[in-house]
């Protein structure tokens, strides 16, 4: 379980990035966070490994303070993989970049080839696996560098913008690997502005504006509240908008509608019996 | 990396940063000819002792400080490696005034990259009839000093995550962790460098043969001051060096 408590940080007391946030991630829960650019969202996911320190505030990973813990320490529990895959691939074959991550946190050689070769599958990476990294596109360097810190196995999973630079198909596959995962009671929480992603896949969603959490609760209705969606310079849902444009001819046409289960639904009552009740 | 950001700009209102850089340039470069003219504790102290109260009026104590604590562990490093390899009879003392050159020689450039923004060293370069595009490189490397700074960041807080410990294990397994920072902050460079290229052609560099500029650099009074007074040390170090023979306590140096 994550704990934030009032955390507060500034970089180089130039631009105050969280502004006394406090938030509860229990384990084998998904969440998105979502917010404008710049409302604190990559700082607060680096709290959650210990990358940064609260300067007030405290954070805690599974009841222990994240001040007395390691990144090394953290990184086995908190597997974070950020937004440019450039900034951590080195080595020369995707299967050494896999195998490195595994070795830093210690497993054995039989476990790390196991690991290794299930992860490359799982993302769709087996043919890859003696390219080099730098002669892959975006979208596949960045399923490499999801896959490192997949093969480890960490029982929190955080995303910084994972879906950005992948097509319809690789977004698909991403997504029920994190749904995967999430049955094995892993924590999934992704850094995002991909609306219909959240909406799809994460049950809960945590509203960030200028580093603050503006809202936090299920994903329907945090994201069909007109405030937070401004607040946070999200683009509606479509399926919102489709019903916003329902209700212009059918009044009865409930507000606050974000899936596409309960259009689909709405759409059948209307076809079926005149009125939608 | 933070001893990088004694060669970055920052923006001030500065005696310093009012000179125009052309001024600058001769002193930093009278400076550095100063502390590479000597190999003696005493006359390098001389030399970095004069600069500080520069690197204060610049208002960049705190900054040159910071740097310095960065490159701490580098400057130890080569003190030792010095006192142990070198065949001079005092290798410790030969060392320490290696080491002060080295402060010495960073800080006197550091004046100049502190206080002049990248525009004005290509301005600066233009009006010295170098080549437009020779001089936009110059201050495009410049202006990419601090994104390398925080790509470098990134990059290890990147690898931090995959269990990298940075600041742990013998010296050995230290450097061998900047592997790990190194590969990828050379291989974005490459890449965006590519990209700018590119974006910068689809906007028509180099299209016009002729261009001129918005702002022009001009001498103040201050400038003539910092250039007489650069020459002068110039000539005094380099007639020194070659002419006089220093007398015995400046040639001081420590007893191992």
């Amino acid at each position: 379980m994550i704990q934030l408590d009032d955390v507060y940080y500034s970089y180089e007391g130039l631009y105050t990035a969280l502004r006394g946030v406090s938030l509860e991630i229990e384990d084998g829960e998904r969440v998105a966070i979502m917010g404008s650019n710049g409302a604190g969202k990559t700082t607060l996911i680096k709290h959650m490994n210990g990358l940064l320190r609260p300067q007030r505030g405290h954070v805690f990973l599974d009841g222990r303070d994240t001040r007395n813990l390691s990144v090394a320490e953290m990184a086995r529990i908190v597997g974070l993989v950020f937004q440019s895959p450039d900034h951590q691939l080195f080595l020369d074959s995707v299967h050494k970049e896999v195998v490195f991550g595994l070795k830093n946190l210690g497993f054995t050689s039989e476990e790390i080839e196991d690991r290794c070769a299930s992860t490359l599958e799982h993302l769709g990476l087996t043919g890859f696996a003696e390219r080099s990294p730098f002669t892959l596109s975006g979208g596949e360097r960045k399923r490499v560098a999801l896959a490192c810190v997949l093969a480890t196995e960490p029982r929190v999973l955080a995303l910084d913008e994972p879906t950005i630079g992948q097509d319809a198909q690789q977004k698909d596959r991403l997504a029920q690997l994190l749904l995967d995962l999430n049955q094995k009671e892993r924590t999934v929480i992704v850094v995002t502005h991909d609306i219909e992603f959240v909406i799809e896949h994460f049950p809960r969603t945590v509203a960030m504006a200028d580093g603050r959490i503006v809202a936090d609760g299920s994903t329907s209705s945090v994201l069909s509240n007109d405030k937070v969606i401004e607040l946070c310079s999200l683009a509606h849902p479509q399926v919102t908008l489709a019903a916003k444009a329902l209700r212009q001819s059918f009044p009865e046409v409930p507000e606050r509608i974000t899936s596409m289960s309960q259009i689909e639904e709405v759409i059948m009552g209307l076809l079926e019996g005149g009125t939608y009740s | 990396m933070s001893f990088l950001e004694i060669f970055q700009y920052t923006r001030k209102d500065s005696i310093i940063h009012r000179l125009d850089p052309r001024s600058k340039m001769l002193f930093s470069v009278a400076a550095a000819a100063a502390s590479l003219m000597f190999l003696n504790i005493i006359p390098l102290l001389i030399a970095f002792l004069c600069l500080i109260p520069i690197i204060a009026a610049a208002k960049s104590m705190k900054r040159w400080l910071r740097s310095m604590k960065g490159l701490s562990v580098l400057l130890v490093f080569i003190m030792v490696f010095n006192t142990l390899l070198s065949p001079v009879p005092n290798p410790f003392s030969h060392s320490v005034a290696l080491t002060i050159r080295l402060v010495a020689l960073m800080t006197s450039f550091s004046i100049f990259f502190l206080t002049v923004h990248p525009d004005q060293l290509s301005q600066a370069l233009i009006q010295m009839h170098i080549k437009f595009e020779f001089a936009f490189a110059m201050s495009m490397a410049m202006r990419y000093v601090p994104t390398l700074a925080q790509e470098a960041y990134s990059i290890m807080d990147a690898q931090k995550a995959r269990g990298v410990e940075l600041d742990k294990g013998n010296p050995i397994r230290r450097i061998r962790n900047i592997i790990p920072i190194i590969v990828p902050l050379i291989i974005v460079s490459i890449r965006r460098a590519l990209s700018i290229a590119e974006s910068m052609e689809s906007r028509g560099f180099g299209a016009c043969e002729k261009r001129t500029y918005m702002d022009r650099l001009s001498f103040h009074k201050g400038d003539w001051v910092v250039m007489s007074v650069s020459i002068v040390v110039l000539v005094l170090v380099v007639y020194v060096r070659l002419f006089v023979a220093l007398p015995e306590w400046m040639l001081w140096s420590l007893p191992l």
